[in-house]
């Protein structure tokens, strides 16, 4: 790989001045479970590594507070935790679509090294963009080599995106679908913003999967659920994989939603989509389908069935449109605490 | 005669763990990978990166002022060739024509340039040093210009530097420039335009078309079809795949002062290994030592040197020091061998009583650039040939620009058992009777006039105890259901199976495989070969052997192999290396301890005959008296005993040894998957593996290589292919991520049942097991759904497709 050198600065303001204002040169390095894949590909090749490793205090801390009134608990995750500790987390009873995300990334060994920023930071694994030898536009290149190649495991909704990879983490979608918002510092100071802002589909080289500035750091996010007063805040992740082990999800599907008080009727539905667009992808119509009705096996369905209106598969990914109809009518039912109808 | 194994057995046979497991487990084991030696230098390879292309210019001159940069070598034969002339900067060289080829005189007049590199005597040479008749080798960078490659991958030169790092800022110094040509990596592509060539080799096109094989003749078999209670036809396939050698190829090589060249190879031949480098760098190959203590895994892929290994030492003789050169994870998958696709349609017809009436295959596959062997689809209709009365068969070569393949674990078999059992399941389904029937009905007869413990004597009869034991132990009986109509819901219940049969005889060849046995006065016994453990626990084979007939424990036995200079021994292919083994163990322990025996009786007033060896101690069973194991061998002094034994498939067939190794075995694979008919994913729950294989030495490790086949077969079945990207050409996938192997999580339950059958000696095990399982599997998920997924792996994809076409609702 390309010679770079390194910093390991202690507090993120020390880190701000170490970074670009352009893409390219410089690289931030978490868990390294992606970067340094790509530094041996050369299919990144920084001048300056930065590593947050050396921060300590909030950035690699979970917290949980219950403000009076409010329920289910606000909870914020510095951006340095590591996945294995989300995925065991007691905070986080309340949040199984989480749990169950961060449990199932990869194996053990990622899971251990790699942070909840690397997962909502990490570039895509379009097998085209990995390869140095191929130049697409993502690299600088012309075109999309995927639009007309092997793209069994890309994207679905593909209208507008002459870019067609999947967003690759599965930790967004949730914290999308759980309306969670990043904490992000820069040069300017402190931002926040709804985590659904910070995904865009890249177009070109000197656009990443994320809206966040080179010089920025993603510090945290936080998100509640937010329902009113003595509502049951009901979430669930369904993943489609062709391994149970260390594989990459087909889709992803996340339904958020909740019960008032001895009701039964889902409300405030979210639903966000993994692996089916370069972006997590918020699916208003599914959210709508499912709005004030009983969480059943039909209208479940019906919502999986909103979720794929607008999917324009590509030669090899017709068979993804189904997983996708079926991943957000599990996660909805399992959302509900429904018996998995799917388990033998 | 020969003595033969004991008819009572202490530890052949039971469970006995791997002598080196701790070792390998703890870290403590060094593999190829793991040797650093003092100075070491780092190898890595220059490769096409187009799937077809001839090569424009090269220049190195950057390369070489690189930091770290220590060779270069180029990727070629380098014959030797006689100084005629070197004067100024011009050297002039003649051939030496192979007389028996009959080979004409080549003159070559070379301008000696800082890229023209003279070795004599395997040292770098200056121009002004040689003299006529001078033999040397003579590498001109620049003859590389125009040369033609042939997938993405094909290696082009190998350079040495300090470190890896450097190594690969080497490569990427190195201008060259590339002549794209016209490729094909689809199959498909090579059928619709057969005649286009873009490949090496002699044939016309890419393709070298089959030759159609008959059984009967084509009125029988067309009656067949007509007049039968049922046909079934389909078009079935399996990808090509990887070996997915845990540990990549490659060697350290090092060279010393005398001349000689060590490397330590991760190989499964270290012979071979050795005489393939004496012969490149013609030196005898005693000078030649090849190590290769412990190995990662070769499957079939790791017989020689290979391009990389040449490189290495071709590297280490150059710098005078020791060059590593293993290849990476994409060099891998992309280099280094793999399983040929196959694709066959075919027909089958049959009656209601289940018995097969006709069967018709016309098949092709590919094996990459080269390697049309591998492609061996003779065998169709697998293991029924005999059973069916009449059939065809045809298959092509398909020819693509992508790496070529090798031998991989039982080469042609798990093909061959895809294309012919699918087909049985499906003529069964449409028979509307258990596949089992089917089965039972036509395997393959017993020859009455062949000996009764031979394979050919008894393999009706052993099948069937198979099919009896298997179909038990999975519950066949009480979970079979016609195709797709097990118990509603949405994940569907399936059970299916297949058969397969293998070799497993001692190796063949003029020279048998040796083993030493040596037994000293301290009591200690040394156990000395040149064969390599593979992965199959053949260290602890040697052990448990020497160990039987000496009345000693495991532990006892200090076994060396893996090193060239312990005396011949083949390479472990074709499951023959614990059949060959097993026995020159067990003649050079006998050999060994009779020398014992004499040595020693005198000394004893004993006469060797009347001495017998009980655990831990030798009885004179005429004198009844008997010596404690080391109070006896401490009578021999100054002096130790050795015994030598040989073993071959020459020797196995030879009168009286039929008892000591013999081959032909059979097996039974039965699966048991859900597949979830929403999502299309298949998980494997249950896999019952009967496999029989003459006289069981360890069945621990007898079962740890049933367990592994069937893990192989699984990821077969289910998750390997090398995807290739028809406009670029390069495999999409060289890697571990989407080149998709099975973790914990997707493993079955495993049920491994050993028929023992001491009678008929030893016989290997390493590629039977696997053969059947991605049948077995591709049936059961049939079983499940009542319609057939026809190509291997069963993505969800691949599933969902099928029963949009009309399956399980």
């Amino acid at each position: 790989m390309k010679n770079f050198t390194y910093h390991q600065p202690t507090t993120i303001a020390a880190t701000l001045p170490l970074l670009d204002a352009e893409w390219g040169k410089t690289e931030l390095l978490a868990g390294g479970t992606d970067l340094l894949d790509r530094q041996k590909d050369y299919v990144s090749q920084p001048e300056k590594v930065v590593s947050l490793t050396g921060i300590g205090g909030g950035f690699r801390e979970m917290s949980s507070v219950s403000p009076p009134g409010v329920f289910p608990p606000i909870i914020t995750i510095g951006a340095g935790v590591r996945l294995v500790d989300i995925a065991e987390s007691k905070l986080l009873a309340q949040y199984p679509a989480l749990v169950q995300a961060a449990g199932q990334i990869a194996g053990p060994q990622i899971r251990n090294m790699g942070t909840l920023g690397g997962s909502l930071c990490q570039r895509n694994r379009c097998w085209y963009f990995r390869d140095e030898h191929v130049n697409c536009l993502l690299k600088g290149g012309r075109k999309c080599f995927a639009q007309e190649g092997e793209n069994q495991f890309h994207a679905i909704f593909t209208q507008g995106h002459p870019c067609v990879i999947v967003h690759p983490s599965t930790l967004a979608p949730v914290l999308i679908a759980f309306g969670a918002s990043a904490e992000i510092a820069g040069p300017k100071g402190t931002r926040t913003t709804p985590v659904e802002k910070l995904y865009h589909a890249p177009v070109k080289e000197t656009q990443r999967e994320h809206t966040l500035a080179p010089n920025e750091v993603l510090v945290s996010v936080k998100f509640s659920g937010g329902g009113p007063q003595f509502a049951k805040f009901c979430n669930a992740s369904y993943e489609v994989k062709q391994k149970e082990t260390s594989d990459w999800p087909l889709v992803q599907a996340v339904v958020a939603f909740h019960f008032e008080k001895d009701s039964k009727i889902a409300k405030g539905v979210r639903v966000v989509l993994g692996h089916v667009a370069p972006t997590p992808l918020v699916s208003e119509a599914a959210a709508k389908s499912l709005e004030g009705k009983e969480v059943t096996e039909a209208n479940a369905g019906l919502a999986g069935e909103a979720a794929v209106e607008g999917a324009r598969p590509l030669s090899q990914n017709r068979y993804k449109v189904q997983l996708l109809k079926v991943a957000v009518k599990r996660a909805a039912l399992l959302a509900a605490g429904v018996k998995p109808y799917w388990e033998g | 005669m020969a003595e033969g194994w004991p008819k009572k057995r202490r530890i052949l046979g039971t469970k006995v763990k791997r002598i080196d497991g701790p070792a390998k487990s703890t870290g403590f084991a060094k593999y190829s990978y793991d040797i650093n030696r003092k100075g070491m230098l780092q190898g890595a390879v220059l490769r096409s990166p187009y799937p077809h292309a001839k090569i424009k210019s090269l220049d190195t001159t950057a390369a070489r002022k690189t930091p770290g940069f220590k060779g270069l070598v180029i990727i070629a034969p380098m014959p030797l060739w006689l100084v005629v002339k070197a004067e100024g900067d011009t050297l002039e060289i003649k051939s030496i024509p192979n007389k028996k080829k009959k080979e004409k005189e080549i003159r070559r007049t070379v301008k000696v340039t800082p890229t023209v590199t003279i070795l004599r005597a395997n040292k770098i040479v200056k121009l002004a040093d040689l003299k006529v008749d001078d033999q040397v080798q003579v590498e001109v960078e620049q003859d590389v210009v125009g040369r033609e490659l042939f997938f993405v991958g094909d290696e082009i030169l190998a350079v040495a530097a300090d470190t890896e790092e450097h190594a690969k800022d080497v490569l990427r110094a190195i201008k060259i420039e590339y002549q794209e040509l016209a490729f094909v990596v689809s199959i498909e592509e090579v059928l619709k335009n057969p005649d286009k060539k873009t490949t090496p080799g002699p044939q016309p096109g890419n393709i070298t078309p089959g030759k159609e094989f008959f059984k009967g003749q084509a009125a029988d078999l067309e009656a067949a079809f007509k007049n039968s209670d049922a046909t079934a036809e389909g078009t079935y396939g399996v990808p090509v795949i990887s070996h997915q050698c845990l540990e990549t190829h490659g060697l350290v090589a090092e060279w010393d002062a005398e001349g000689g060249l060590t490397v330590w190879a991760s190989t499964q031949a270290t012979i071979n290994v050795m005489n393939g480098l004496a012969g490149r760098f013609n030196i005898p190959p005693t000078k030649v030592r090849c190590i290769t203590h412990y190995m990662g895994g070769g499957f079939g892929s790791k017989f020689a040197p290979y391009p990389e290994g040449f490189a290495a030492a071709d590297l280490a003789r150059r710098a005078g020091a020791a060059v590593k050169i293993m290849l990476d994870r994409e060099e891998e998958i992309t280099t280094a061998g793999n399983r040929p696709s196959a694709i066959g349609s075919v027909k089958i017809a049959g009656n209601k009583d289940g018995s097969i009436t006709g069967f018709s295959i016309d098949c092709h596959g590919t094996p990459g650039f080269t390697g049309g062997a591998t492609v061996n689809l003779g065998l169709l209709p697998y293991i029924y040939a005999d059973g069916i009365p009449t059939f065809k068969r045809i298959h092509t070569v398909a020819y693509t620009n992508a790496g070529g393949a090798r031998a991989m674990r039982a080469p042609g078999h798990p093909q061959n058992c895809v294309l012919t059992e699918f087909a049985v399941d499906d003529l069964a389904g449409k028979l509307g009777i258990d596949p089992l029937i089917v089965r039972r009905k036509n395997l393959p007869p017993n020859n009455p006039k062949a000996d009764k413990i031979s394979w050919a004597g008894r393999r009706n009869t052993v099948y069937n105890e198979q099919l009896d034991l298997a179909t038990k132990l999975a519950g066949w009986k009480e979970k079979w259901h016609p195709p797709g109509k097990g118990k509603a819901g949405t994940v569907k219940h399936g059970i299916g199976m297949a058969i397969h049969t293998w070799g497993g005889f001692a190796a063949g060849g003029a020279t048998p495989n040796e083993c030493h046995v040596i037994i000293n006065k301290d009591g200690s016994v040394t156990a000395e070969s040149s064969t390599q453990d593979l992965g199959t626990a053949q260290r602890t084979v040697t052990a448990i052997v020497t160990a039987e007939i000496l009345g000693l424990q495991v532990s006892d036995v200090v076994v060396k192999i893996g090193e060239s200079q312990y005396g011949y021994s083949t390479g472990s292919g074709g499951s023959t290396t614990c059949p060959a083994q097993a026995p020159a163990t067990l003649l050079a322990a006998q050999n060994a301890r009779n020398e014992l025996f004499k040595k020693v009786a005198p000394k004893l007033n004993a006469d060797p005959k009347d001495l017998v060896i009980e655990p831990g101690k030798v009885v004179d069973t005429k004198n009844k008296k008997e010596w404690a194991w080391k109070e006896f061998c401490a009578r021999l002094g100054m002096d130790e005993a050795k015994g030598k034994g040989e073993w071959s498939l020459a020797i196995s067939n030879e009168p009286g040894n039929e008892n000591i190794s013999s081959g032909q075995v059979g097996g039974v694979q039965i699966a048991e998957v859900l597949v979830d008919s929403e999502t299309g994913v298949v998980r494997a729950k249950h896999i019952v593996a009967v496999q029989d294989c003459g006289l069981v030495v360890n069945k621990l490790a007898c079962e740890s290589q049933v367990a592994g086949g069937v893990i192989m077969g699984l990821n077969y079945a289910l998750f390997e292919e090398n995807i290739l990207d028809k406009v670029t050409g390069r495999q999409v996938n060289p890697d571990m991520e989407f080149y998709k192997l099975g973790g914990l999580g997707d493993m079955p339950k495993i049920t491994v049942h050993m028929m023992d059958m001491p009678e008929r000696g030893v016989i290997g095990i390493g590629e039977p097991p696997t053969i059947s399982t991605a049948a077995a599997i591709g049936n059961a998920v049939f079983n499940a759904l009542g319609v057939r997924v026809p190509f291997l792996p069963l993505t969800p994809k691949r599933v969902l497709d099928a029963i949009a076409k009309g399956g399980a609702k």
